[in-house]
């Protein structure tokens, strides 16, 4: 099992998985490889989002094709970039 | 299992792609760039973090991580961290999974960085074709992403009404101030506001296809 985030249990629930998981050096070599917490903003960012908004992105037909590729299939895109200006809701959408 | 993060309503795209890792074999990375904090989003600590989240997925530091730390420790001062040990240790242990990484407001990087990240990410996107890679920015970026991740296709947010009638709704359910607000009120809001902004709306039938921004 390897997701990093899970949306399963509904819940938030940072801190107790680390002391779960991690002994003393895990959570050193975790700490060296680098001190940025992302998920902090990640977490704000979705007590402020409102379901369902956007929700048109992920019936495209090139979010599906970038989303379901395959090693194989090189046509596909890697990258998907959304371009806006500010203030247009890039961040939610992510 | 590991959770890092699970919280009801996150994200549109890391939402959909957590649902679906359940219990497989798939990693989901974010990054969120900052002008706030942009002296701490050094390349070396951006990767790291990504680098980071993977492992923590794991259940277990892998091998090659764990030797690069212990090598470290014997040098003098500092972290003794590098892009390209990074770059290694990420081409070591994630060749093989299904991985997308997420990453926002690429605009608010420090340029001379943002160089260096996005050629680190396109050498992540070639050492690993299970890896998956969106990102958010501001056009003055495009052309940047566009040039160094070959292939990259661009899209522009659109509006639907469907999305502003949610908003609204929201809003004036969380009004701080419901009572001096009457429902003639809201409804005039909501009709005015769909008004306003009609002439904007994609039609439900022209959604299936991404409004393409050049690429």
């Amino acid at each position: 099992m390897s997701q990093l985030f899970s949306h399963n249990n509904k819940s938030i629930n940072i801190a107790n998985s680390f002391n779960f998981s991690a002994s003393d050096d895990e959570a050193k070599i975790l700490a060296w490889l680098s001190p940025l917490e992302p998920w902090v903003r990640h977490r704000d960012i979705g007590a402020e989002r409102v379901d369902g908004i956007g929700a048109w992105l992920l019936e495209t037909r090139e979010f599906r094709r970038w989303h379901d590729a395959s090693r194989e299939d090189e046509s596909n895109p890697a990258t998907l970039f959304c371009d806006g200006n500010p203030g247009v809701g890039k961040s939610y959408i992510m | 299992m590991l959770l890092l993060i699970g919280c009801d309503n996150s994200s549109l795209v890391i939402d959909k792609l957590c649902d679906e890792a359940g219990e497989g074999d798939t990693a989901v990375m974010c990054f969120y760039f900052d002008f706030a904090s942009r002296n701490d989003q050094s390349p070396v600590n951006m990767l790291g973090s990504l680098l980071r989240q993977f492992v923590s997925g794991l259940g277990g530091i892998p091998e090659a991580v764990v030797q690069d730390f212990q090598k470290q420790r014997k040098g003098i001062g500092g972290r003794g961290l590098q892009v390209s040990g990074i770059l290694k240790m990420f081409q070591a242990i994630a060749a093989t999974k299904r991985t997308f990484i997420c990453v926002d407001a690429l605009d608010e990087c420090v340029p001379e960085h943002r160089k260096v990240i996005l050629e680190s990410l396109r050498q992540i996107l070639q050492w690993s074709p299970n890896t998956r890679l969106f990102m958010t920015g501001r056009p003055q970026v495009r052309s940047e992403v566009e040039k160094t991740l070959d292939g990259a296709v661009a899209f522009r947010p659109i509006q639907t009404e469907d999305g502003v009638v949610r908003y609204l709704c929201d809003k004036l359910k969380n009004d701080t101030t419901p009572e001096a607000m009457s429902s003639a009120l809201k409804a005039e809001i909501m009709k005015t506001i769909l008004e306003m902004n009609s002439e904007t709306y994609v039609e439900a039938s022209a959604k299936d296809k991404l409004p393409w921004v050049g690429g």
